[in-house]
């Protein structure tokens, strides 16, 4: 029996890491993607709240869209499907989201004369009225997440890790 | 640099895949929208509804002005030509007999789920974002009512407001449309009766004294 070396530890507790923050991730966004699929005139009133886009047809197709990719993308990180390919369309989503939050929380904090982490809103993420504050520190840690399952490459519990190239 | 490359066209794969997908899952889902439709119509813009602060900040010249949420609704009902009551108004034509003879008539535009928790007496229930649902009831009694009064839950919700464009639209002259921005929130804390259940339930509580 070969002794454990420092360098297959490592290895190992990265293994664990990269499958705990999938299912976790994969289970986190299936939750959120649900909350709003099932409610989705409640977060079509929500994306509108942002003013992002002016045309009906846009607001409707981000509305009905995105919670629904959530789930897809949910899904395939708890399978262990293109999990590369998944992380980078969380990342994609999570990093302009979370600007968008900024921003409506910093006219606020220009507006309401009251202090950043005591603006509190429904930001449309699923979890109802939350802290702006917290929620930014809770989508950051999304993105860290994300970006580690981009730049691990443990295999360990993946159904197809990558759908192109080798597996 | 190879490696990335195949990540990203995995990913607008994936993105192709799961828009297609997720189109398929809204049209296929019971509760999803219907992608041409306007679910805002009056090209309003939103109204922010924001916890923490209770009033938004105009400045106009030198001078900053506080306007609430409420007047700023107030006033674009009033620019879209659509008529607005208070509370005391509201209270009089809840009593006025001819309210009884469907003369006069209430329209809560809110969820379903909100109207079976409580409504006013005799209310219609019309979602505007299911009107398909509730236009071949509500129109009728639209047509032959003097007097309809449009409310939602009061605060920043514009779905009063929504609702009567709809009907506007629908063909009930916007003479006989009335709005009332202080909705069910301002009704119940009034004491006033409520309903709860179907329509004419006469399930609920009475006013306050």
């Amino acid at each position: 029996m070969n002794p454990a070396t420092p360098s297959s530890l490592r290895e190992n507790a990265l293994t664990v890491a990269t499958v705990l923050a999938r299912w976790f991730l994969g289970g986190f966004f299936i939750y959120m993607g649900l909350s709003k699929a099932l409610h989705p005139v409640e977060f079509l009133k929500l994306v509108r709240q942002y003013d992002l886009v002016q045309n009906h047809l846009a607001l409707n197709l981000i509305a009905a869209g995105l919670p629904w990719l959530e789930i897809f993308f949910g899904l395939l990180l708890l399978l262990g499907v293109a999990v590369r390919g998944s992380a980078l369309m969380l990342v994609a989503m999570l990093v302009p989201f979370t600007g968008i939050i900024l921003r409506r929380a910093l006219a606020v904090y220009s507006a309401g004369g009251i202090a950043f982490c005591a603006i509190k809103f429904d930001c449309g993420c699923g979890t109802g009225e939350v802290f702006i504050c917290w929620k930014l520190v809770e989508n950051s840690l999304l993105i860290l997440l994300s970006l580690a399952l981009l730049f691990w490459r443990s295999r360990a519990l993946c159904w197809r890790h990558s759908l192109i190239g080798s597996d | 640099m190879h490696q990335a490359k195949q990540v990203l066209i995995e990913g607008l794969l994936l993105l192709a895949l799961g828009g297609a997908l997720a189109l398929a899952a809204n049209f296929i889902s019971p509760r999803g929208l219907a992608l041409t439709r306007n679910y805002f119509p009056g090209g309003s813009r939103p109204t922010l509804s924001l916890a923490g602060t209770q009033a938004a900040t105009a400045a106009r010249g030198t001078h900053a002005i506080t306007v609430s949420p409420a007047e700023i609704i107030i006033a674009r009902l009033k620019a879209k030509g659509l008529e607005v009551v208070d509370s005391n108004q509201v209270v009089q034509i809840f009593r006025d007999p001819r309210r009884e003879q469907e003369l006069f008539i209430f329209i809560d535009s809110r969820a379903e789920a909100h109207y079976l928790e409580g409504h006013v007496p005799g209310a219609y229930l019309f979602d505007h974002y299911r009107a398909e649902n509730y236009l071949a009831t509500v129109l009728p009694a639209c047509r032959t009512a003097d007097k309809i009064l449009v409310y939602c839950s009061g605060g920043p919700c514009e779905d009063s407001e929504f609702a009567a464009v709809i009907l506007s639209d629908a063909g009930v002259p916007k003479e006989k449309l009335r709005v009332y921005p202080g909705g069910f929130g301002e009704w119940t804390t009034n004491g006033l009766p409520v309903e709860t259940g179907e329509r004419n339930s006469h399930l609920g509580r009475p006013a306050k004294p």
